[in-house]
């Protein structure tokens, strides 16, 4: 049970870092039916634009108070968040406003998407370094173990990670579903001529639709750097994952997207290490990506709208 | 215009068979010679090529690399008594199999070319070996250290790093001697795949207790990776991969607490590893077959003139570039010496290279491998911070 | 910015034009700034190339140039009337032309000259005295630039006041400018000595010949406004194959005045040369009657024939222009064959066997006579369309497919171009040709099977080139497990095996998923992708043989009796041997797109239901799609396994996949020949760059080229017909809500 549970917390925390990209991707795809391949890129832009900023506060081999660490914590997600939304706006304006303008055809956006990736990865390669392996500096002692559930100790990390997760996503929630703004979106994401003719300014919508998910790509992304490391080309393998996750939720469904992402992180961890007893599982690690697309297909062949269904503006 | 043409091909035509000898690889054509190359100081101008991965997800490897190669030009040209100017050509392969025959290709059409630095990968290797042999063109490969290459017939191939099949059983004997239970984690990449197959076949043979896993080559997550490795109760964990990921799963193994020793090949052990993995590295083991950079004198002002060209210490490979660019430029000046610089009398010297390297003192086997062996396998470990030699693996504790 | 309910598209710019668009052209300056910047910082200072790149002295030119957009933006409505004046098209397309070659493109491949470039020549061939005067003054630095920019100020100027006599004086003043640059650089080439493929004097050539057009065009023409359309229109209905003449009489005019036929040793030699170095040899007496004036008279005798045809509309006189022309085609490159080999043997340095050290000349020469072969095949065929020219002109939304002989006369200029071009290339452009266009291309041509015509978004495609390769890989015996004896095959005759193996597995994974819809099969196809190339890393059974891929697949080979063909490591036979492939399969889709299936694929593109509700049997037909797109991804798998001889997991990322989809919508989707140009632009412009900007940053620019083309034209290089009919009507209703919102399109009709 134990070392079931290890597995668990494990998942759990990639889990909630797939389903804060998720959002960003199901937000998107709700009020204008695309894939926004470019996420990535804001979730990595996230990342180094946080680090930036706290880079500036903090030094590596630092050992912060408690309440230090949070405010570094916040000012980081922050930044991350912001750092996020920016890109998204410009992501928004720049590749995605003109084609709508245009009438172009839906794969046009996707391709246009796709260009904006290469360009804001490399880009930021190009500023900032190429190494695969960016780490943020080390102020606290990350992996200390904070409490235990049934056996399984779950780091400071871990933790911070899950709860931030969990928060944000609960506001975003409540935002959608309790706010003028959230009103507006659902309406979009319902029927936009309608939502048009009720007053709904489309275009601003739509780009607040983007900052929302940018904010919290970009927060994810200073999640992500943290836990693990950052670099230019760091958003595509989450990227993807995290648009498996929307779809496997079913995408256009903000919920869907949070389970989504939360069942993608523990599937990959639990199932190719069953029985967990050590010996390597029946499947095997070097199969998680097999397992994580395999469970995908089948979700989608019994339900091929995914767990939840689409649209957001039902669902909230 | 043409009349003069016209002198120069009907002359030609009149001696017919010693126009081979007549201008072979002559460089300087026409009156246009010197005013763009740039010094100019030795005359001719011949080429070094730097083939690896200069854009794409592995470019930072390349960029290790050919900063070496670009060192090693820069410092022989300035030293003013290689006879001639040497150049560097870099040709951009991606570090994609599919992409490498073309930039082949673009190497070979340049005349002056003598030697070629490269491919970065044993893929890549593997698709251009042939073609760099038809031509006669030399390679001294820098960092592919696949066990197999040497075994494929590539007529022109060299290769300054150990191969993996050297360095695992050697290894794998150490901690035979010292473990009961090993868990081999393979990062599933052509090196990794390898490297770790070598060990695991020499523990096996030596009755050790083994246990392996495979992690994505691209992945950042080693949580669930290290959980197995501590939950198998084994007391060492080899694993075969390189420096950049090895950090992670360094951080990741102590997150979890696994107390067994963590031992790794060369393509951990590296400056990368040490930044990335801080605390978390310490007490790791690598086996390496080069010599203790930190021993060597050379070595040291290696890295000091590398930090001041290009304003970051040397990473992975570079001093290995390095090594292997003034091969090339040593046999172009000895095939100078001797009379004849064309691409074959270039790869004769080649294969006569006795050379004190800052990474070994290297000397090429019949098939262009470093002969199994001559160099001994060395055993470091990092020590608060900082990578220290234990001597010969197969005389340490 | 305030929210209005009924607006129409881009009104918000309108609403507040000036700051807007002034931030954006700021942006854009400061974006540029750092795409032009200095390479990456380092680790300790994370910062370091963005402040070099926007803070110092250069920031200032980078602002001028957004300001320089801003006021283009903001005055361009002004210059409006003259944007449409005649002559300005071809105006603004030659002098882009000039200015690329000036600075972009290679002006020799001589390592002598660093770079090769026009900069770096001129400033080298300024200074050498053995250059003839005429040549070293075009090549002192400021001076070409200089007579670019007269030539280009007298043409504006003649177009803008509409001044005859200044517009004879710009035609003059450019023809001479662009002969004086390409005899100067054919000086040069023969004083390097060495063989020559660069373009940068020919594109110069046809960039000053552009802007002599403007000026004609403008002394000519009548009209106020431009109608290039038209004009295009006006030319292949006056004789249609006179077009293809005029063509072939440039190219016959280089090839058997100028160019370089032969260049053993480092030298260049013309075919006069040629003819008098073969003369007092053991030359097959055919080969040397073709060199001394068999050529010369050839030429002249099917280009009169040709022309001749084509002004009497001909038939019969056409069909014996288009047999001399094939006959002369046939006899030249007997000629080429036996100089080379007889060079070859002869021990001319640098020659391996026969087709090598061939120069320019004989493929320019090919080509022309090809083209004047099919000039008269042109005017042999037209006669039946002659009645389709009236209806045409007034068509507006006429293709360029629909104005006689026009599309043929492309076709024809493309089949030219990929026979002859290749073998003029250098041994770099030969190799990325074959490896990577041309692949390229044949899985563009099978994805637009999936995306463009059935609609179904597809990004999982290299899985079947990985299956197609690693069959490939097994039945040569190139894996851990050997086939039986008996099963061993060559790699020619994998390629049907390949076939049956992609169409099983296309149908296996279309089966269960394919009633998925629009981005749910995406993801499907994406993740179906992933397992394939983790199957591979993996290596279950020893099947695939790990990471380390399978290596010494061998070359592919035929034995038909007395026929041998190696194809070793010829990159211009593999290049031939694409060719056919792609030919075949070009042929059988184009058949296809206009059957029933390809209307059926239409049918669910645009409305799924109502497909299914008018009998169309969707499953199926979208099933044959998948599998159809798959077995040429695996044809293209067996061609790339065995030309590489090595193929591992790494080769099918799923990067690679999204490419190909990025390059067939580039193209313009459900369009053939879109396909195959966005797959080979977007492919050859990366190799291209590789000597404009450093190789780290090459996906960045191309990032921005593949942005910027679906921003300025989303349907793509060239659209297709249908497509464009699509747009054209979103055009027309362009309600808010159509624009606010793209409707599902088709993809699965998510709406």
């Amino acid at each position: 049970m134990t070392d079931f549970m290890n597995y668990l917390v494990l998942g759990l925390t990639r889990g909630s870092m797939y389903a804060l990209i998720a959002l960003g991707y199901t937000l998107v795809y709700g009020v204008l039916q695309l894939i926004n391949f470019a996420h990535s890129e804001v979730f990595m832009s996230g990342a180094f634009g946080s680090y930036l900023v706290i880079g500036m506060f903090v030094h590596d081999g630092q050992h912060l108070a408690w309440w230090q660490v949070s405010l570094v914590m916040i000012l980081g997600l922050l930044s991350g968040a912001l750092v996020g939304a920016g890109v998204a706006w410009a992501l928004e304006r720049v590749a995605y406003r003109p084609l709508r303008q245009r009438g172009a055809p839906k794969l046009a956006f996707l391709i246009s998407a796709i260009g904006m990736s290469f360009f804001l990865s490399q880009l930021a390669g190009k500023l900032f370094n190429r190494l695969s392996q960016n780490q943020f500096p080390s102020y606290f002692d990350q992996n200390k173990a904070v409490l235990h559930i049934l056996g399984a100790a779950v780091s400071r990390i871990q933790l911070i990670v899950i709860v931030t997760a969990l928060l944000m996503m609960f506001s975003l929630d409540r935002l959608v579903s309790g706010t003028k703004l959230g009103r507006s979106i659902r309406g979009v994401a319902e029927d936009a001529p309608t939502a048009a003719l009720m007053g709904i300014d489309i275009d601003k919508t739509i780009s607040r639709t983007f900052i929302i998910g940018g904010a919290l790509g970009g927060a994810a992304g200073f999640l992500f750097g943290t836990t693990f490391v950052f670099s230019n080309i760091m958003g595509f393998i989450p990227g993807v994952k995290a648009f498996a996750a929307a779809v496997l939720g079913g995408i256009g469904n903000i919920r869907g997207a949070m389970i989504g992402g939360l069942l993608l992180g523990v599937v990959e961890n639990i199932v190719p290490t069953a029985p967990w007893d050590g010996s390597g599982g029946w499947i095997g690690l070097q199969w998680t990506d097999v397992v994580a697309f395999v469970v995908l297909i089948l979700v989608l062949v019994f339900r091929p709208t995914g767990i939840l269904g689409e649209r957001l503006g039902r669902a909230a | 215009m043409r009349t003069r043409t016209l002198v120069h091909v009907a002359a030609l035509s009149a001696v017919g068979a010693m126009a081979l000898s007549a201008c072979s690889n002559s460089t300087s054509g026409g009156g246009l010679s010197g005013s763009a190359s740039s010094g100019g100081g030795g005359g001719t101008t011949y080429t070094v090529a730097f083939e690896g991965p200069l854009s794409g997800d592995n470019a930072q490897l390349g960029i290790n690399e050919v900063n070496g190669v670009q060192l090693a030009i820069d410092q022989a040209n300035a030293k003013g008594d290689l006879g001639f100017t040497a150049k560097l050509l870099k040709a951009d392969d991606g570090g994609d199999a599919s992409k490498a025959p073309a930039a082949a290709a673009q190497v070979l059409q340049d005349a002056t070319v003598m030697g070629v630095v490269g491919p970065s990968f044993s893929g890549a290797s593997k698709a251009v070996g042939n073609i760099y042999g038809a031509a006669g063109l030399t390679i001294v490969n820098p960092s592919a250290s696949n066990g197999t290459l040497q075994t494929l017939g590539f007529k022109t191939w060299h290769r300054v790093v150990p191969n993996d099949y050297a360095e695992g059983p050697a290894v794998a004997d150490w901690m035979a001697k010292k473990f009961k239970k090993v868990f081999i984690v393979n990062h599933l990449s052509d090196y990794g795949a390898g490297v770790a197959g070598a060990v695991e076949k020499e523990l096996k043979a030596k009755g050790v207790t083994v246990q392996t896993a495979g992690v994505d080559a691209k992945t950042t997550d080693y949580g669930a990776i290290s959980q197995t490795v501590k939950q198998s109760g084994a007391d060492a964990m080899f694993y075969g991969g390189y420096d950049a990921q090895g950090a992670l799963f360094a951080k990741a193994l102590t997150a979890v607490g696994f107390t067994g020793a963590r031992v790794a090949g060369n393509g951990v052990k590296s400056s990368v590893f040490t930044a990335g993995a801080g605390a978390a590295g310490n007490g790791w083991y690598f086996s390496c077959g080069c010599q203790d950079a930190t021993v060597a004198p050379s070595a040291k002002d290696f890295t000091a003139a590398y930090t001041k060209a290009f304003n970051t210490p040397p990473s992975t490979y570079s001093p290995e570039a390095f090594d292997a660019t003034n091969i090339v430029l040593d046999a172009i000046k000895a095939a100078k010496a001797a009379g004849k610089v064309d691409r074959a009398a270039v790869n004769d010297q080649v294969n006569k290279t006795d050379y004190a390297g800052i990474t070994a003192q290297i000397k090429f086997g019949p098939n262009g491998d470093l002969p199994a062996g001559t160099g001994t396998v060395n055993l470091y470990t990092q020590k608060n911070g900082k990578i220290v030699s234990l001597g010969d693996v197969s005389k340490a504790s | 910015m305030s929210a209005s309910i009924q607006r129409r598209p881009g009104e918000r710019l309108r609403d507040n034009p000036l700051v807007g668009r002034a931030l954006g052209c700021l942006a854009l300056s400061f974006v540029l700034a750092l795409m032009i910047g200095k390479q990456e910082g380092t680790q300790q200072d994370f910062g370091l190339a963005f402040r070099e790149a926007i803070l110092g002295p250069r920031i200032v030119w980078f602002l001028l140039i957004g300001v320089l957009v801003f006021l283009l933006l903001t005055f361009g409505p002004r210059v409006q009337p003259y944007v449409h004046r005649p002559g300005i098209r071809p105006l603004a397309i030659g002098g882009l032309t000039v200015v690329v070659a000036f600075s972009l493109l290679k002006w020799t491949d001589s390592t002598v000259v660093s770079d090769g470039k026009f900069s770096t020549l001129s400033e080298a061939a300024s200074k050498t005295g053995q250059l003839a005067p005429l040549a070293r003054t075009f090549f002192t630095p400021p001076l070409p630039w200089v007579l670019f920019v007269v030539a280009f100020a007298v043409a504006a100027a003649a177009i803008v006041l509409r001044k005859a006599a200044l517009s004879w004086v710009g035609v003059a003043l450019s023809v001479l400018v662009g002969l004086w640059a390409w005899y100067s650089h054919s000086l040069v080439v023969s004083l390097l000595g060495t063989p020559d493929h660069s373009t940068g004097a020919l594109v110069a050539l046809l960039g000053f010949l552009a802007i002599a057009a403007a000026c004609a065009a403008t002394a000519l023409s009548a009209e106020e406004s431009a109608n290039t359309r038209g004009f295009v229109n006006r030319i292949f209905a006056w004789r249609p194959g006179m077009p293809l003449v005029a063509v072939a009489l440039v190219l016959g005019v280089m090839a058997f005045a100028i160019a370089t036929w032969f260049s053993p040793s480092n030298q260049n030699a013309t075919l006069v040369d040629t003819a008098s170095l073969f003369s007092s040899t053991g030359l097959a007496p055919l080969a040397k009657a073709y060199l001394s004036w068999l050529g010369y008279l050839l030429f002249v005798l099917s280009l009169a024939l040709a022309a001749f045809a084509a002004y009497r509309r001909d038939p019969r006189l056409a069909w014996g222009a288009a047999v001399l022309g094939l006959v002369s085609l046939v006899l030249n490159l007997v000629a080429l064959y036996s100089i080379s080999a007889l060079g070859a043997k002869s021990a001319f340095d640098g020659a391996n066997g026969p087709w090598d050290n061939l120069g320019t000349g004989g493929w320019l020469a090919s080509a022309a006579f090809l083209l004047l072969a099919g000039a008269g095949y042109v005017v042999a065929t037209a006669g039946r369309e002659r009645g389709t020219i009236a209806r045409t002109q007034s068509d507006v939304l006429a293709g360029i497919g629909k104005i006689p002989g026009m599309s043929k006369a492309l076709i024809l200029l493309v089949v030219a171009g990929a026979l002859f071009y290749p073998p003029m290339a250098t041994p770099f452009w030969q190799k990325v040709l074959v490896s990577e266009i041309g692949i390229y291309v044949l899985l563009a041509i099978g994805l637009n099977v999936v995306v463009g015509w059935a609609g179904l978004l597809d990004l999982g495609f290299i899985a079947f080139y990985a299956i197609g390769s690693y069959t490939t890989a097994y039945f040569v015996g190139a894996l851990p497990i050997q086939p039986p004896e008996w099963m061993r095959l060559s790699p020619l005759l994998c390629i049907p095996i390949a076939i049956v193996v992609c169409l099983i597995a296309g149908v296996s994974l279309g089966y269960p998923t394919l009633r998925l819809r629009g981005d749910y099969l995406a993801i499907v196809t994406l993740g179906f992708g992933e397992i394939i190339r983790i199957v591979a890393v993996n290596n279950p059974g020893n099947f695939t043989n790990g990471p380390k891929g399978a290596f010494g697949i061998p070359t592919p080979a035929i034995h038909l009796g007395p026929i041998h063909i190696d194809w070793g490591q010829s990159s211009l036979q593999y290049w031939y041997l694409l060719l056919v492939i792609t030919g075949l399969v070009i042929l059988a889709f184009n058949r296809l797109e206009q059957s029933r299936l390809g209307r059926a694929w239409a049918a669910i593109r645009e409305d799924e239901i109502a497909a299914q509700a008018t009998g169309v049997n969707t499953r199926n037909v979208k099933l044959l799609a998948f599998a159809i797109g798959a077995s040429t991804s695996g044809v293209a798998g067996v061609f790339f396994a065995s030309q590489i001889g090595y193929i591992n997991p790494d080769n099918f990322v799923l990067n690679n996949s999204i490419l190909v989809v990025a390059y067939v919508v580039f193209g313009g989707m459900g369009s053939l020949p879109g396909a195959m140009a966005g797959a080979a632009v977007l492919t050859w412009l990366p190799e291209f760059l590789k000597d404009q900007v450093p190789a780290e940053d090459r996906q960045m620019w191309i990032g921005a080229v593949i942005l910027l083309m679906m921003i300025f034209r989303p349907a793509g290089l060239v659209p297709a017909r249908r497509r464009t009919a699509e747009l054209h009507g979103f055009d027309d209703a362009s309600s808010a809500e159509t624009s606010a919102v793209p409707a599902g399109e088709g993809m699965g009709g998510t709406k």
